[in-house]
């Protein structure tokens, strides 16, 4: 007889894996996320053109952009992760098959790793097609991995409640905006220091404290949203 | 009384906010009278 | 005789709350820091900023008592309530302090850190608003709505701490500052305080029946004989 805990790892990673076969199947999430991050990639580049070489625009509207193509981007293919389980009405069998806290956690799991991905194509292209030059390039990489996580575990969360609502697309945004607002606040701040070589100061730990404290409330909220 | 002075905007604070009170009994009552099963007003 | 005692505490408000007014314009000092009478708005837009916070914790109890307290309708109508009248009161808070402001600085707007967190609890009253109408069935709208309560109450004191490095204030602090503690008129301070405390009392007057005449309707919608 298997222990409750290794029940509740085994469903989170079973939902984490049947979301990335479905998403390799149709290609869906990541076909938007993909396109819609290199379009607004280009428009800003084609009206910015290498906007890194002038040091005010690259410290002060560059790190900007960045988080802005990247949330962007995210709108665009997260809400996906649980409209298509009320499209294809398989919510109810998920509701029967794995308990809300591994059924979340294995969503965030995707989500995540689906954002971290689309992070490690465009933050490379953006900063080749900006030349933008990095003072501290570790920092950076922090700032993507910490904002980046916590970009998906509120988009995950509002897309669950979404999901429940008519006209679910545009609610998304009207619902995430103030929630991911502190999120992107930080998160831009903390660019912007790796970009001019600044210390991190105060941004990193609130950056983390804000992905903790969101993870949590997910946690101790999920089983309200998902069950009746 | 001066147009604009303090005396005058003291008379418009009071009258506005005396106009709510009145706004909100009037609501209280018809809903107490809807509440008591009755058609209200 | 319990009609007699509710209206006598009906007009005892009324009396307190033109007190409160003839205080502000009589009674209190006005701060010569300020140009001409401007300061006195205080006791007004003060107590109504202070009323929409209120209206924000008020909502997301009653979300967390339906949540984990049985699930009963009421405590969503009273969440949903809070929230009503918080976009008021809120509504007026921005409109005085940009007529102060106006007046003080020389312009309606400018990202003021204060004026940032009223826009920003003003976009999540908004955004519940929104997510409440675009569910029909009551049960589902009164879980969902709770849950997006709660966890607005979680991220916005990250506000606090971002937002006044990314702008200087230039917002007074006249009666909560970290350095001079309470140094200001004890007359203002009195109207203030008086003042603060009548709004929020008529505050949960207001959604006392905003909320009743929402089981009204509610009740209607059950049975429409």
């Amino acid at each position: 007889m298997p222990s409750p805990a290794s029940i509740w790892v085994a469903s989170a990673r079973a939902v984490f894996t049947k979301d990335w076969r479905c998403e390799l199947r149709s290609r869906y999430a990541l076909n938007a996320i993909a396109l819609f991050a290199v379009t607004t990639l280009v428009v800003t580049s084609a009206a910015l053109g290498p906007a890194g070489t002038n040091k005010t625009l690259a410290i002060n509207v560059l790190p900007a952009m960045l988080w802005l193509i990247l949330l962007f981007a995210a709108a665009a293919g997260l809400p996906r992760a649980f409209v298509h389980e009320e499209e294809s009405h398989t919510a109810i069998a998920l509701r029967l098959a794995a308990p809300p806290s591994a059924l979340f956690v294995g969503k965030l799991a995707f989500g995540v790793s689906l954002l971290l991905g689309i992070e490690a194509l465009v933050a490379p292209l953006y900063l080749a097609v900006m030349s933008l030059e990095v003072a501290s390039p570790g920092q950076l990489v922090i700032a993507l991995v910490a904002g980046g996580y916590g970009l998906a575990v509120g988009s995950v969360l509002i897309a669950a409640l979404a999901s429940q609502a008519r006209g679910r697309s545009t609610l998304f945004s009207v619902l995430a905006f103030p929630v991911l607002m502190p999120l992107l606040l930080i998160a831009i701040e903390l660019t912007r220091n790796a970009v001019a070589g600044d210390p991190a100061g105060v941004a990193l730990p609130q950056l983390l404290l804000y992905d903790g404290s969101v993870t949590i409330a997910g946690l101790m909220l999920f089983p309200a949203v998902w069950n009746p | 009384m001066e147009l604009g002075g303090l005396g005058w905007i003291f008379a418009v604070n009071l009258i506005i906010w005396t106009g709510l009170f009145l706004f909100l009994l009037r609501i209280e009552r018809r809903i107490a009278g809807l509440e008591a099963g009755g058609k209200g007003r | 005789m319990t009609r007699t005692i509710s209206l006598g505490l009906r007009f005892g408000l009324w009396l307190v709350m033109a007190g409160c007014i003839w205080g502000a314009f009589f009674y209190a000092w006005s701060d010569p820091a300020f140009i001409g009478q401007s300061s006195r708005i205080l006791f007004f837009h003060v107590p109504m900023a202070w009323t929409s916070f209120v209206a924000y914790f008020a909502a997301a109890v009653w979300s967390a008592r339906y949540l984990w307290g049985g699930r009963r309708m009421r405590h969503d109508r009273a969440a949903a309530a809070a929230v009503e009248c918080g976009v008021l009161f809120g509504v007026l808070a921005t409109i005085t302090g940009s007529l102060w402001a106006r007046i003080e600085w020389g312009a309606y707007w400018n990202w003021d850190p204060r004026q940032t967190s009223i826009v920003v609890v003003l976009l999540f009253y908004g955004a519940y608003l929104a997510l409440r109408s675009a569910m029909a069935d009551r049960e589902i709208r009164a879980r969902i709505s709770s849950v997006y309560a709660l966890i607005a109450l979680v991220v916005t004191p990250f506000f606090y701490f971002i937002v006044p490095r990314i702008t200087e204030s230039l917002h007074p602090e006249p009666v909560i500052n970290a350095e001079r503690k309470l140094d200001v008129d004890p007359r203002m301070f009195q109207v203030l305080i008086a003042s603060a405390l009548t709004y929020t009392v008529l505050f949960f007057w207001m959604h006392n029946l905003r909320a009743r005449s929402q089981a009204l309707v509610d009740a209607t919608l059950d049975d429409p004989s």
